[in-house]
């Protein structure tokens, strides 16, 4: 049985007391880390944590710049070629040009369809 | 509600970060959900390679939490580095006192220990199984 106190708001849930509770399942980072590559083996208690707060930023970014392409669209509805258009404006996000290529291609769809049924 | 695969992270985990930072009145298309949870995912291996070639270099076995920041930081993603590097510092100072707390109830009765370092194991991440990661003594690891 938890005893309250003054640490059990800072205990609990990680680091939810201070820092906010984490957005994202860690045991689904971790995941995605161990699928990342071949030479991961082992990966640290407090990775998942850290990546965490990282996509959170990383997430927060990318909407924020969606968001303005969709804005200048003036449109309320934030859609995925928002989200290409704000990775090809961004040098940062450069290592997502072939991932956002690939699904939000603005071509025509009827082209992927007929791939389905080939 | 069941994920597409269980390579990516999940939809619902997205979408609410992305409503945080949206106005209220913004509505966000599925396809737009989706396509951030690829990217996320995306986000998450390339700054992981980078942090496991370093590793690698330098002759270690596990990834943690300084080799993500130092590799945010050589991608370019510089004000992620800074806020994380404070977010860690701050983690790792609530460990040492969840540690030292742990061990000051050693003294107490057996039964009372074992029931809190449970609790407290498991309340420290979501899932986090405890077979490949290290037991919480950040000292002991630098």
């Amino acid at each position: 049985m938890r005893q309250a106190g003054t640490y059990s708001g800072i205990l609990s849930g990680g680091i939810s007391g201070k820092t906010g509770p984490h957005l994202l399942p860690l045991a689904r980072i971790k995941k995605i880390m161990k699928k990342s590559g071949e030479d991961v083996k082992m990966i640290s208690g407090e990775s998942p944590i850290v990546f965490s707060k990282a996509c959170e930023l990383f997430i927060k970014e990318l909407t924020q710049r969606s968001w303005m392409v969709t804005m200048q669209g003036k449109r309320r509805t934030l859609n995925k070629e928002d989200v290409a258009s704000a990775v090809m404006a961004t040098d940062l996000f450069d290592f997502l040009v072939n991932l956002v290529s690939e699904s939000g291609e603005a071509t025509t769809p009827l082209e992927m369809d007929t791939s389905n049924y080939s | 509600m069941v994920d597409e695969e269980e390579r990516l992270l999940q939809i619902a985990n997205v979408g609410r970060i992305m409503k945080q930072i949206l106005p209220a009145r913004a509505k966000v298309s599925k396809e737009a959900k989706q396509t951030m949870q690829e990217c996320a995912t995306e986000f998450i291996s390339f700054v992981t390679g980078e942090a496991s070639d370093k590793c690698r270099k330098e002759n270690r076995k596990t990834v943690n939490g300084d080799d993500i920041c130092w590799a945010l930081g050589a991608l370019g993603f510089d004000d992620y580095a800074d806020a994380i590097v404070r977010y860690l510092h701050k983690y790792r100072e609530l460990e040492r006192d969840k540690a030292t707390l742990n061990k000051a109830s050693c003294s107490r009765t057996s039964r009372d220990k074992d029931e809190e370092e449970e609790h407290s194991s498991e309340e420290k991440s979501d899932h986090q199984p405890h077979q490949q990661t290290q037991a919480p003594t950040p000292s002991a690891r630098t």
